[in-house]
Formats: C-alpha cells, structure tokens, sequence
C-alpha cells in the first residue's frame, strides 16, 4: 500500500509540490506571527537584560516597564546605596513617549541617564558619544539606517530639540525603541524635580538578590524592589500576553487553510484513482486500510511542508530582519514544536474528506470497462 | 468556451464546491489580515475622533494622542476660554497603569476627563456619576470577566465598574475612563507617586467653538495668543495617530498580507493545475480537433474566473464571520473587512494571481500529445 501511496504521490508531483508548498507558507503565517512577538518581546525587555542590574527598585505597587509610569523620591536611591549589601543604586529617569527624527515619529523609552555616570547608558555603540551630555540625544542605530539620520542632525522630543550624540547597537523595536538623554533634560522635558523613576542596585558579589530586595522593601518606604530575572520575567509577559490572542486566531486560521488545501488535494488524488481503490478493495482490501492509505497521503504531504515550513522558518526568517530592519524575529522552539503539533491534526483533519468517496466506491467499478 | 467551462463545474459538483471553498478561505485569509491592519489603524483614529470637539490642543511640539507625553500649564485652559469665539476648553489627560493579577496583566490607558472626552459607545450599566466610578472598555471587562458594580482595583486604590464602553481599544491596549476627582483620589489615597505634580494633570484640551465659528481661524487665533499649544483639527490628530500606528504594525502587516497573497496565488495555482492535469485527455481531444494552445489557455481563464468570482463573495462572507467571531471573542481588536477600497483591492490582488495561477499548468498542456485523445483508458 506505501508503494502505491508513493506512486500516486509521485504521478502528481506538481501538485504534490504546490500543495506542499501552500500548505508550507501557511505554516509559516502561523510560525511569522508568534516570532514577531516573541522578537518583540525580546526587544521590549532588551534595556532591562543588557543593563543587567541586580535589583530594580520603583514606586510600590508597579513591577515592569513596559507602559509602566512609577516615581520616587531621589532621596531614597541614596538610602538604598548606604543599605549593607548594596554595592551601587544608580537611578534613572523614564518616560514612554513619541520622538521624531528623520521626519518620521517613533514610540521610544526615553532614559534619562546621571551626568558621568555610564551604569545605566547603552551597552553597544554603532559610533558616536555613549554618555548624552545637554541637549544631546543617543539614538537606536537602525533609525540612522531608516531614515539617513546623522550625528548632530536633530531629534524632537515634544518641543524640546536634541541634537543627536550617537547611535547604539540593540535599541530599536517596533513599539519601544530606546532613547538616551541626560537626567535633568528629561527632568526639564517632564517638569519634575527631585524624583527618579527607577533606581538601579547591583548588591555585592555572592549575596542573594532575593534578600536584598527584600531587605530594600523593609528600609525603604513604599518602593517594590524586584530582583533582575523577575522583571524580565514580568516585562516579557506584559508584552506576550497583548499579542496572546493574535498569535491564537493566526493559528487557527493558518489550520483551517493547511487542512483545506491538504483535503483539496486528498479528494483529487482519490477521486482522480477511484479505480485502483475499486480494484483494491474487490481483493479483499477493507475501508480501513484505504483510509489509513489516504491519512498517510495527508501526512506525507503536511510532512513535506512541515519540512519547508521549518527550514524557512529557521534559515530564511531571520534574514527577513535584514530586508525589514524594523522587524524582530525569533522562531522559538516551542513554536516549532506546536506547529508539528498543528500538522498533526491538520492532516488527519484533511483525510476525513476522502474518507467519503471510498466508503462509496463500488468494487463491481473495477470490472466494469 | 464559456458553456465548456460551466459544464465543467457542475459535472462534479462536490469537487467544484470544495475548489471554490479552497480558494475562499485563501481569499477570506487575506481578507481577514488586511481587516486587522486596517481595523488597527482604524482603532488609532477612531479614539481622537470620539473625543469629540471642535480643535484638539496638545503640548507645543507634541503631534500625537496616543502613547505620548503631553503636559500643559493649568493656565492654559483659561487662557484658550478668554479666546473671542471659544466656547468652551474640555481637559483631558491620562496616564498608563497595569491591572491583573500576576501572570495575567494588561497595560491599561486610564482616560480623564470633565466635561467631555469621556466613553461614548456605553453598552452597559450608567456614565460616571461619582470619584469611585470607572467606565471601561468591552475587552478589558471580557479579559477579566468584569461587569458593571464590580470593583477594579488600581494601585491599591478601588474603583466601582459604573459601566462598559466599546470602540475604547487601540494599539493592543484598552482604555478606561475615569473624572478628575477620581484621578486626584487615586493620586491621593494610593500615594502612587511622591508628588502629584509629576504627573500631568493637564494633556489635552478639547476645544468647543461658538456656533458659526470658522476653525482655522480659531485654531490661528489660539496658536499666536497660547504659544503653549498646537492646535489641531480633530480629523489632522486622528491622522497624525493613524500614522504612527503605520510606522509601528505597517512592517509586519505588510509581511503578512504578501505571505497571505503567495499562498493565495499557490492555492489557486495548484487548484487549477490540478484541474488542468484531470482534464488533459479532453485538451488532447481539443488539440487534436485543431485547438490552438492560446484557445485552451483562454479556456482555462474563463474555468478558473468563474471559479475566483464565485469563491470572492464565499470568501468575503467567510471573512466577515470570522471578524465577527474575533470581535466578539477579543474585543480589543477591530477587523475591518467590508471596507470597499479594501474589497476592490483585494478582488484585483486574487484576480492577478488568478491569472499567474492559471499560466503555472500551461506548460503541462504544451507538452500534452494529441494521440492520448485516441488512446483507450
């Protein structure tokens, strides 16, 4: 019966191809969606991974980032550095907004970094100054790609002009790029004084992060303070759990357009040997093994663009990201694992259709000229 | 050929419904993925549109409603009412919290206002008539099965749910209402921040003019007196939105809609040779009469059209359910499918690959000898 399967297969190789490859681009709208987002995810919680702080303290009651809004007194950064432990609290100003540059605008974090202190500034340059100093801005470096923005062309963020000092590496995403200005710009652009968004604690080496935030919580009043993991950890769910829903109904409507073409393919290569089927089952062979032969035909076919989908996925996507540098993809090995998943139940889905024709097939057809 | 070709379809009715099904899911697919771009940028707009007001006033140098910081002295707001013509400035202004419980949190817009600005697409329980009241949005009361009289708490501080607003999402977030009282209570009694005063209290104002009033001559007027504004047209902000909204989604949408479009021309191709393969002892027949090949090509045109054309409005249909399907289940998204330049768009985009599709078997046809017309089966 494989034999035949893999003939039949073979007879209708256009086919076969073309419906693979259907199959393989809708696997891959199911697989593209799910990497944005993880790739974006990545990217929104990228300045909290880089700068790597051991823990990150902020106004009680918050616990991200992510469109997070949180102040506290500056006052209490100084507290936190004279607590045992504590190695360095470097703060930083925050704020989530649109910037415009290259005549396009741009959602960004803006941070607003100590003067002479670079703990918290960019981890990689493309080139240019790393530390902002007044009235200078350092920008994502894929900005500069997009849109022939220079060092010393000017950013805007609301009325107050920036004079671009320098492009990092590691700081674009589509919804949150990474700006960095000087603390008491920033201060001037939000109109606080006094105030720090986010304070952030290396501890002194062999110390548990853990016990030094929560020491942190119990010296200082009405901050949280989170250790490093943990605020990727909740960052990077913030950012998964938007696009949750999206990933979902993409899924499925990749599924329903995968087991539609695999059936629509099925159907005409049985109807298409309706005669081989009438033969087979006038010796002897029973509907059951006639199905099985139709699944294997559906599973081959998912098989193939499984395969397709796949090496797609993992050699040709990430080059994507150099034709659309706005994009961040990252295919996952769970996503690969779900989609086998999906194949799985898209094939044996597209071998109920059919399953209908054979039951009906009269084996009197074989001797019938 | 028209008659052949209709011949053709009903003589196997099953497989000619599943070839048309076949290709309206393809076409519903692209249908559904351009109805959720646009419905995103939709979404972008609509929310500066159901503000209401005459001329919308930001920060001087902010060109934007959505995810920016705009701050404006309290002053402002008298000082655009002492305007001749002006009638009444509305404030407005908003700030991002998180609500959820952990493993389960949601950035969520909290919209204040006074007089005007507030929820306009109420579909459940009562407007805001104290400082505990909170109105939100269909999709955020989906997510955590809220309903109105229940409690939301934010930063410790509880609200009251007073009622459900649709058309309150944008950009993969929620919004909620809330007055100015309920604002400075929540600032107040969860010490959410050490000073107030860093957060702006002031964003927006919407602008009402006197009737009669010409805009563009109020929004000047406003401009040269208030140097602490921009003054926009409500339609001009909405835009403004809708562009960012491009600049962020328009990269992947874009990728996604010709993935749709590659699969699309693939399914219709592959139908369609597969069809053409079925067929080839009947083009044997036609070549053999004499057919010429650009007469079987046209053949295979008018099959493969009647079959496109009568998949479009299956497609669209199957389209439109599914919008409504996701927009029932995810109200935060709107997908934006019976939008008529988008349809036409669309029935261009499937008719080329149509075409294409068509053109992929004719080499299968080339090489089709005419002795197989004679050969037995």
């Amino acid at each position: 019966m494989l034999k035949w399967i893999l003939k039949t297969l073979w007879g209708q190789k256009g086919s076969v191809f073309s419906s693979a490859s259907g199959v393989a681009f809708a696997f891959i709208l199911v697989v593209i969606m799910e990497a944005a987002f993880v790739g974006e995810s990545n990217q929104i919680v990228s300045y909290i991974r880089h700068v790597n702080a051991d823990v990150w303290v902020m106004q009680k009651g918050v616990s991200n980032m992510h469109m997070a809004t949180t102040f506290v007194w500056d006052w209490k950064a100084k507290r936190i550095a004279e607590l045992p432990g504590v190695k360095k609290a470097t703060p930083i100003l925050y704020v989530n907004t649109a910037l415009k540059s290259g005549g396009r605008n741009w959602f960004a974090y803006v941070i607003g970094l100590m003067p002479n202190d670079a703990r918290a500034g960019p981890w990689s340059m493309a080139y240019g100054k790393s530390h902002p100093g007044q009235g200078e801005i350092v920008l994502p470096h894929v900005l500069a790609k997009m849109t022939d923005a220079k060092l010393g062309d000017t950013a805007m963020i609301a009325d107050k002009k920036f004079e671009i000092a320098g492009f990092s590496n590691e700081t674009f995403s589509m919804a949150n790029s990474i700006a960095f200005v000087n603390f008491h710009d920033l201060e001037e652009l939000i109109s606080t004084s006094g105030t720090v968004s986010f304070i952030l604690v290396d501890i002194e080496s062999g110390l548990d992060k853990q016990s030094v935030a929560k020491l942190i919580e119990q010296q200082v009043e009405k901050v949280s303070a989170i250790p490093h993991e943990q605020f990727i950890k909740n960052d990077f769910q913030i950012a998964m759990l938007m696009g949750v829903e999206v990933v979902s109904f993409m899924s499925i409507i990749g599924s329903i357009l995968a087991a539609l073409i695999i059936a629509f393919t099925a159907y005409s290569q049985v109807s298409r040997r309706k005669r081989e089927l009438a033969i087979a089952k006038a010796l002897g062979y029973q509907n059951r093994s006639l199905y099985l032969a139709v699944l294997m035909q559906t599973l081959i076919i998912t098989g193939l663009a499984l395969i397709v989908a796949i090496l797609i996925s993992i050699f040709l996507l990430p080059l994507l990201t150099t034709l659309v540098p706005q994009i961040t993809l990252v295919v996952t090995t769970t996503a690969l694992i779900r989609l086998c998943m999906i194949a799985v139940f898209v094939a044996v889905l597209a071998a109920l259709v059919p399953a209908r024709i054979i039951a009906n097939i009269d084996p009197l057809t074989a001797f019938r000229s | 050929m028209w008659r052949l070709a209709i011949k053709q379809l009903t003589y196997e009715w099953s497989r000619s419904l599943l070839t048309a099904l076949a290709i309206s899911a393809a076409i519903a697919m692209i249908l559904v993925l351009r109805g959720f771009e646009q419905g995103l940028y939709a979404q972008s707009e609509n929310v500066v549109l159901d503000r209401g007001g005459d001329l919308f006033l930001t920060q001087s140098g902010v060109s934007n409603f959505l995810a920016v910081r705009s701050s404006l002295p309290q002053l402002t707001r008298s000082e655009v009412e002492a305007i001749k013509g002006v009638k009444t400035a509305h404030p407005l202004t908003g700030f991002w919290a998180i609500y959820g419980p952990q493993g389960n949190k949601f950035p969520l817009l909290l919209l204040v206002y006074d007089t005007k600005g507030g929820p306009t697409h109420l579909i459940e329980g009562e407007p805001i008539r104290s400082s505990r009241d909170i109105v939100i949005d269909i999709g955020l009361s989906k997510r955590f099965n809220l309903k109105p009289g229940e409690p939301l708490v934010v930063s410790d501080f509880e609200f009251t749910v007073s009622g459900i607003t649709s058309g309150s999402s944008a950009l993969f977030s929620t919004f909620a209402y809330v007055s100015y009282d309920g604002m400075i209570d929540l600032f107040l009694e969860s010490e959410i921040a050490p000073d107030i005063s860093t957060f702006p209290l002031l964003s927006f104002l919407l602008v009402e003019l006197d009737e009669g009033m010409d805009q563009a001559s109020i929004a000047q007027q406003i401009e040269e007196a208030v140097p602490v504004v921009d003054v926009f047209q409500p339609g001009t902000l909405a835009n403004n939105d809708k562009a960012l909204g491009k600049e962020l989604f328009g990269p992947i949408m874009n990728v996604l809609v010709i993935l749709s479009y590659i699969i699309g021309m693939l399914v219709i191709g592959m139908i369609i040779y597969s069809d053409v393969s079925l067929r080839r002892r009947s083009f044997a027949v036609m070549k053999a009469l004499g057919f010429k090949l650009s007469h079987i090509a046209k053949g295979i045109l008018i099959h493969s059209m009647i079959i496109v054309l009568l998949a479009y409005p299956i497609g669209v249909f199957l389209a439109h359910m599914t919008s409504m399907g996701i927009e029932f289940n995810m109200p935060v998204y709107l997908v934006q499918v019976l939008e008529p330049f988008g349809l036409l768009k669309v029935l261009i985009g499937v008719l080329a690959m149509m075409i294409i599709g068509s053109l992929l078997p004719l080499r299968l046809i080339t090489k089709t000898d005419p002795v197989l017309a004679f050969q037995v089966e």
